[in-house]
């Protein structure tokens, strides 16, 4: 799969236009619908009923506009996490009437008055695009999504910088796994991958456990982003990019997959990572573990870095890695016989 | 007649931070050479001696800086991110979560991710020694293929339009002032007049210092770009000056207490000419006028700069409609100037 591509496509796209291309990317077998809140499910039947459910959130962080002020400038808050440092001079999007161009307002240094390391919370600030209020008013109202801009930035082997990697990486995998599910045999269990909304935003993973409820899997599996090491940092983790695939060892995550996945990953040679955590993982794997009387739930991250900046960095080598574990994992039926 | 905003476009695509300005010089030196006779000195600065219809009262010097801000690479770390020092003066803000170019190759200045920030930390900004260029390498030596100490880099971005005639681009500083002197220069001009197009202004104003020296006009216009803080939070009588509301003219910078004959003569002529203009209200910045008006003995000078938002930045922001208004000032000050109208008020020596 061409990663670059298809990821420089998924990185552009949100909402109906995402579940759009990855409808159309999906095999004819495959079995596609969107649930009440959003989800899109994609079933690939199996040799028999019993469901293996591969989550991957489909949502963004990204802002709302909440107002135009009487200068023109916009205003917004934000969905999920965005890391405000990185707003002063940052590109957006705003997705009113039609895409407009913005730019987050920066203050000249000697404006800023010995603050020189102060970070304005998100809706202190103002974002320029250009226009009086009333051309604005016409053309941007309260709810608006603001996006970064779509930019790719291509680094060296193979690597891309671009907006929402965290999780659209994660997509990238499961769109791969599509592919590789349906080169050989039916899989001894029904697949059903679940490209979740609301994780960003929602303390309660409402996309990803209202999916688990519907499908009712013997055991389910969560694809996101995780942190690579960055060297200013005094937090250390094994994930690397290049290293491969993160598997995740956990409380509230099942033991017998994680170290069926480790096995495997061994077996096969493919790369690979532990990373460990004390409780939760921040993941949708921390609802669906606990949804009806309970799934057995796993969790295979992939490296970032800049997490929640328009330049999340990460390698094709650790997606394919995922994909080709969640393929050997399934193929051999889960552990939940 | 190239278009002003085509002009534009491809001399802020152009890369020349400053001390690298090979590319820039050599795309201007494109666009001139058939219109003016140039010289290019030992630092680089492009000297181009445009004949005019008359000979003026006064020689004239035009100047515009081609160096941009930009990085350049202190050092490798052993896990393949480069460590920088910036190139003229740039914020944390600036940099932190930006792209990059080299010229060909690309990178990133990332960031330690805010949730594995302590609590206090995560409302601040990180300290500039812990921004890093990342390029996509995993080693010092892997690194060392792309990249050596001492390379430069700048902020990748693309020119555009957007809003009511709005443009941003990087390197606005000072390719609009560049854009200006060129779009003069392939014009017929009634005077004989001199027109510089600087280097590394950016570190020392040392460009346009050796450039005065060998020109040594009686007077001086530099063509600039100036902080417009007409932005959200601002209150008015801090934002300096203006997007839209025309050429900005200078009293006083850190750099340079501007003529001030020279200063009211300005605003005389944008009168005259129902030129729209306005004071720069803040004794804040600097250009090369701060080298010129210094140089042998002694330079009358003054600065035209077109307002721009987030200076020294990936985008910055100017109006069409002011970039049009400098350039019309730039040329009829310009004349003015070479026909004696106007007298500093000191005796020559």
């Amino acid at each position: 799969m061409d990663y670059q591509a298809v990821l420089a496509f998924l990185s552009a796209s949100f909402g109906k236009e995402l579940v759009d291309y990855i409808v159309k990317f999906m095999p004819k077998q495959a079995v596609c619908s969107v649930s009440p809140l959003g989800n899109l499910y994609v079933v690939f039947l199996g040799q028999t009923d019993r469901t293996i459910l591969i989550d991957a959130h489909m949502d963004e962080v990204h802002l709302l506009v909440t107002g135009v002020d009487e200068d023109g400038f916009v205003h917004v808050d934000r969905c999920g996490g965005v890391d405000t440092r990185i707003l002063p001079g940052c590109a957006v999007t705003l997705w009113g009437q039609k895409p407009l161009y913005g730019i987050f307002c920066n203050m000249p240094p000697h404006l800023k008055n010995g603050n020189q390391d102060e970070v304005l919370p998100c809706n202190q600030m103002g974002i320029d695009i250009g226009l009086t209020k009333e051309q604005a008013d016409l053309l941007v109202q309260p709810g608006d999504t603001v996006t970064f801009r779509h930019q790719i930035t291509t680094l060296q082997q193979g690597r891309i910088a671009a907006k929402s990697m965290d999780n659209r990486a994660g997509i990238a995998a499961l769109l791969r796994l599509s592919q590789l599910l349906t080169m050989d045999r039916l899989p001894p269990v029904t697949v059903v991958l679940q490209f979740s909304v609301l994780e960003e935003t929602s303390g309660r993973f409402a996309g990803a456990v209202t999916g688990g409820f519907y499908h009712q899997p013997t055991e389910a599996l969560v694809v996101d982003a995780s942190f690579d090491q960055y060297p200013a940092s005094s937090y250390a983790t094994p994930g690397a990019l290049g290293k491969g695939a993160m598997i995740g060892f956990s409380p509230i995550l099942s033991n017998r997959i994680s170290n069926r996945l480790r096995q495997i990953a061994q077996e096969q040679q493919l790369p690979f990572t532990e990373e460990v955590l004390g409780g939760r993982t921040g993941t949708n794997a921390d609802g669906l573990c606990s949804v009806a009387a309970g799934i057995p739930t796993g969790l295979i991250s992939y490296p970032i870095r800049n997490m929640h900046t328009p330049v999340e960095v990460v390698d094709p080598v650790d997606l394919e890695t995922v994909a080709q574990l969640l393929f050997a994992y399934v193929m051999e039926g889960g552990v939940t016989q | 007649m190239k278009p002003m905003l085509t002009l534009l476009e491809e001399l802020t695509n152009a890369f020349g931070p400053s001390g690298n300005e090979e590319a820039v010089r050599s795309l201007i030196l494109s666009y001139i050479q058939d219109y003016a006779r140039c010289e290019v000195d030992a630092l680089g600065n492009i000297i181009a001696y445009k004949t005019g219809k008359k000979r003026p009262q006064k020689h004239l010097m035009l100047d515009a800086h081609m160096d941009e801000v930009g990085m350049i690479v202190t050092s490798i770390l052993p896990n393949g991110m480069l460590r920088f020092a910036p190139i003229g003066g740039i914020t944390t803000e600036a940099l932190i979560g930006k792209r990059v170019t080299f010229g060909e190759m690309e990178g990133v200045i990332g960031c330690v991710p805010i949730h594995l920030l302590p609590a206090d930390e995560k409302n601040k900004l990180p300290a500039y020694d812990k921004l890093l260029i990342d390029i996509g390498a995993d080693s010092e030596q892997q690194a060392a293929r792309w990249v050596q100490p001492g390379a430069v880099c700048t902020f990748k971005n693309e020119f555009l339009t957007f809003g009511e005639h709005r443009i941003q681009a990087k390197a606005l500083d000072d390719r609009a002032g560049c854009a200006i002197l060129i779009d003069m220069i392939r014009r017929k001009q009634p005077y004989d007049m001199t027109f510089t197009f600087t280097v590394r202004e950016e570190v020392g104003l040392l460009g346009a210092k050796t450039a005065a020296f060998q020109v040594a006009p009686d007077a001086a216009l530099v063509l600039e770009t100036t902080t417009a803080a007409d932005i959200a939070g601002v209150a008015a009588q801090q934002q300096v000056c203006a997007l839209g509301k025309g050429t900005v003219i200078s009293f006083m910078d850190h750099a340079t207490l501007y003529d001030s004959h020279y200063y009211h003569h300005a605003f005389e002529v944008a009168a005259r000419h129902a030129i729209p203009c306005q004071a720069k209200r803040a004794v804040a910045g600097g250009n090369n006028a701060g080298a010129i008006h210094a140089s042998r003995g002694g330079i009358p000078t003054l600065a035209l700069s077109l307002p721009c938002r987030y200076l020294h930045s990936a985008a910055c922001v100017i109006d069409e409609d002011d970039l049009q208004a400098t350039a019309e000032l730039a040329q009829t000050l310009a004349c003015s100037i070479c026909a004696g109208e106007l007298d500093s008020g000191h005796n020559g020596c």
